[in-house]
């Protein structure tokens, strides 16, 4: 009896105990600046060098690049770009090798859709995704002076 | 006339409450006694082990967090952690005392997954929520340090992705002295509550003879006596140099791993106090590892200790960039054996206990 | 009997069935704020708000959920047993509501003042556990019959225990009216029953916490097992039945409790009966509700076996001591 008398003890006591529920719905979520949530992709920055994609463990990333029309040289910009949410583990892999902070992580988490469809996002998509982006990213960045694509982007994608 | 009767073919699972997740156990009920008791496992297999053969060192690891999904950093560690044997890698000291701190963490949040709901498991509702909020706690420390809840992703071969962020040592810090108030809580709660003595004492009981012919480890195996925690037996990381006890009871029963896990949380915190007690302020925490991880070809086997038993990564490398095979021993999974042979004889209710103190998570268990 | 023709025939047939409306009225209201507040108490003990999303506080989040309920299509599985399956509710509710006419709430305020008043509400309470056995049964299911054998070993066993405990205070009172028990008790809190009959408030305490089926001793549906035990094929209005039955039963025993224990609408001291005594009433009344789910929030589950050994070896002995206890203190005081 003397158990179950404590245990009641400690219930009761909890009962004007501060509420540890999050309003979260009404009040938004603040993640902590390393949280790994959706990416942002700017493609200005891309290099179209095929790192991201060759990273993924899922294979989620796709990305074709093109000949830069105002450039005289071989030098590739991003023409499509896409992940696939219903796949991607949110691992955070592909902005870390990113060499251009092209694609960096935000804290945005809200992903939920009616269809799964909704979740294939786009490079436009991403590049919208502009809010809350995370100030710590890639630790591969290359020096800012002399952006060197490299030649081999044009492998095929999602081949490691 | 003699009344005609027949044993009840009960499927638990695999939608079932106390399963915990997609585990389904076929039940021979003779009346409310068990007769025959056949798990069925494979339903979340995800073939992790097959993944691996085309994935590089560094992309296995996010898929180690949804292994064991309740202890992700320790998933990661013997991961990271057979590929340096095999690379004889000197990992930073910060690192590694980084990588101590988060995986007791991570033990006392498994730890308090599994007080919650098998304290759930046997009726009470209120201690599975005061486990969340406290566990609540550690997810927030882990959040702030690696930027992720469940699936942590934290440490890399050579050493972990992230430093700790401003202010953070602080607060585990003050999370210690903050979860010893709770344990005590917790025990006042439940611990001497005489219907839960008289649900979990005595019930599964084995001697360590069979736990050891069913290979069992962790707290299954402690909790018949015997001595076996590869902290201390094959201390990896920075073990040898922590003070702490590893608990034993020589019952064998449901209430013995109970107490047990009760126990190692508090020796859990202790090893947390002494580690950020000492944690050296500056310092590297990625050793020099090249882009590439290509270990030398060879075999390796390592094994830590999880919060449910030994956890082992057997690794054979041919000098790729990829393993050529990679095979993880999962506690849970060989946990799991001993269940059909303690169910026998025991009623339906005995069940969900026994089942719960085991301790088994099925992503671990499928894999 | 005298009593309740004569009732009869004073009130007209009309009155009597607008005060049933009422009262069925006020059941209603206590269960749905009953659940409200069961689910607000066990929230704020686990730390949490509890309904706050449906009308002010939450307030309607209750009516939500039977409406719910009401619009749900009704389904009966394939190889129910359909009649029964259909009747395992009702016969499951009716008892429960009918027994709360001889619960008084003031000296003036009940609805039949039966002469074995206790004895009626024993013998139509002991009912419904035929519903529920009907519903496990009928539903076809093996968890369902699992949780309405349970609940049938479960309520016989004790029901038993339940009735003997009452014994001690028929035996105080030497009445089975339950005007006359709480008229026994008046005059401060020290002439309440629940003094010189402890050891039978405990026993009812518990045999009525298992009457009930809620926890600890809530086995028949414990949901991690038999995940609801004897409705678990039960949707729609059908399973807001049982649903009532149960909570018509915490505001029967609750009330019965406060009669046969806690001196029913008297003031604990006399300076303060100047409150009137549905005050009082509901005071008690609200705590021993407030008890019940306070307990809810604590406990874990017993196990069939615990449980029936508990009800036949330790309850039912004890109430048995306490009825010779009573008669033989009783006899050597007059």
């Amino acid at each position: 009896m003397k158990g179950i008398v404590k245990g009641l003890g400690v219930t009761f006591k909890n009962i004007t105990k501060k509420k540890v529920t999050y309003a979260y719905p009404d009040v938004p979520m603040n993640m902590p600046d390393r949280f790994r949530g959706v990416q942002h992709f700017e493609p200005d920055k891309c290099i179209v060098c095929n790192q991201c994609a060759r990273v993924c463990p899922t294979d989620c990333i796709t990305l074709v690049g093109k000949q830069d029309p105002n450039s005289e040289k071989k030098v590739k910009i991003i023409d499509t770009y896409d992940i696939n949410f219903e796949i991607c583990i949110l691992c955070d892999l592909c902005t870390e090798v990113c060499p251009t902070e092209a694609i960096v992580m935000t804290n945005n988490f809200e992903l939920a859709t009616y269809s799964r469809d909704d979740l294939f996002k786009d490079l436009h998509w991403l590049e919208n995704n502009n809010t809350l982006v995370r100030s710590e990213n890639s630790t591969n960045l290359q020096p800012k002076a002399k952006p060197k694509p490299k030649p081999k982007a044009t492998k095929e994608e999602g081949v490691k | 006339m003699s009344i005609r009767t027949e044993e009840l073919l009960v499927n638990v699972g695999p939608q079932h409450p106390s399963t915990h997740g997609v585990f389904r156990l076929v039940v021979k009920l003779d009346g409310e006694v068990i007769t025959e008791a056949t798990p069925v496992i494979g339903y979340l297999h995800r073939g992790t082990e097959k993944l691996a053969e085309n994935l590089s060192y560094t992309q296995i690891i996010p898929y180690t967090d949804r292994m064991d999904y309740l202890s992700a950093m320790t998933n990661n560690y013997v991961l990271c952690h057979a590929v340096e044997t095999l690379m004889k890698l000197e990992i930073p000291e910060k690192a590694e005392y980084l990588r101590v701190i988060v995986m007791e963490l991570n033990r006392v949040a498994s730890h308090l997954v599994w007080w919650g709901t098998y304290l759930l498991d046997i009726g009470a509702m209120s201690p599975f929520l005061y486990a969340f909020r406290d566990r609540e706690k550690i997810v927030e420390l882990f959040n702030e340090l690696c930027g992720a809840r469940l699936t942590y992703f934290y440490m890399r071969v050579g050493g972990v992705k992230w430093d700790a962020p401003p202010g953070w040592i602080d607060k585990v810090k003050e999370f210690i002295p903050y979860m010893r108030k709770q344990i005590e809580e917790y025990e006042k709660l439940v611990t001497g509550n005489e219907i839960f003595l008289s649900r979990v004492k005595d019930i599964g009981k084995y001697d360590s003879q069979t736990a050891i012919n069913y290979g069992l480890s962790g707290v299954n195996l402690r909790s018949t006596g015997i001595d076996w925690d590869l902290r201390k037996q094959e201390p990896y990381s920075l073990y040898e140099q922590f003070d702490f006890d590893v608990p034993t009871s020589t019952d064998g029963d449901c209430f013995a791993r109970y107490r047990l896990r009760i126990e190692e949380m508090k020796q859990s915190l202790s090893i947390v106090e002494q580690a950020v007690a000492q944690f050296p302020e500056e310092g590297k925490i990625m050793a020099k590892v090249p882009r590439v991880i290509r270990p030398p070809a060879g075999e390796v086997y390592s094994r830590i200790e999880s919060p449910r038993g030994e956890i082992g990564c057997h690794i054979v490398s041919k000098g790729k960039a990829e393993p050529y095979r990679l095979k993880f021993r999962r506690p849970s999974f060989v946990n799991l054996q001993i269940l059909p042979e303690l169910l026998i004889g025991e009623t339906m209710t005995n069940l969900v206990t026994i089942f719960g103190g085991i301790d088994i998570v099925l992503g671990e268990v499928d894999c | 009997m005298d009593n309740m023709i004569e009732q009869l025939s004073i009130g007209s047939v009309s009155l009597v069935t607008l005060a049933t409306a009422a009262l069925l009225l006020i059941v209603l209201v206590f269960v749905t704020y009953g659940i409200y507040f069961e689910r607000k108490v066990i929230g704020w003990i686990q730390l949490r708000q509890g309904p706050n999303r449906t009308g002010p506080f939450g307030l309607l989040q209750t009516v939500a959920d039977v409406f719910k309920l009401l619009i749900k299509e009704d389904t009966i599985p394939n190889n129910a047993d359909k009649t029964v399956f259909k009747l395992g509710p009702i016969i499951s509710f009716i008892p429960a509501f009918v027994v709360l006419a001889v619960i008084p709430y003031t000296e003036n305020l009940y609805f039949a003042n039966l002469n074995v008043g206790l004895l009626y509400y024993v013998a139509l309470s002991g009912i419904s556990t035929i519903g529920i056995l009907m519903g496990g049964w009928a539903s076809n299911n093996k968890y369902a019959l699992l949780g309405g054998m349970r609940s049938v070993a479960q309520m016989i066993s004790y029901e038993i225990p339940l009735v003997i405990s009452m014994v001690g205070v028929i035996l105080m009172t030497g009445s089975l009216n339950m005007i006359q028990i709480v008229e026994g008790q008046a005059g401060g809190f020290w002439s309440w029953n629940i003094f010189p009959q402890i050891v039978a408030f405990g026993i009812f305490i518990i045999a009525a916490v298992a009457e009930l089926n809620r926890t600890p001793f809530d086995l028949p549906e414990a949901e991690s097992e038999l995940i609801a035990g004897y409705h678990v094929e039960y949707s729609g209005f059908r399973f807001a039945f049982y649903m009532l039955s149960e909570y018509v039963y915490i505001y029967a025993i609750a009330g019965l409790t406060t009669v046969l224990f806690l001196g029913g609408w008297h003031a604990p001291f006399a300076f303060l009966s100047f409150i009137p005594g549905l005050i009082w009433f509901i005071i008690k009344f609200c705590s021993i509700v407030f008890f019940l789910f306070w307990i809810r929030a604590t406990m874990p589950r017993l196990r069939v076996d615990h449980l029936m050994g508990l009800g036949w070896k330790v309850l039912l002995p004890l109430s048995l001591v306490n009825i010779f206890v009573t008669a033989i203190v009783l006899e050597l005081l007059k």
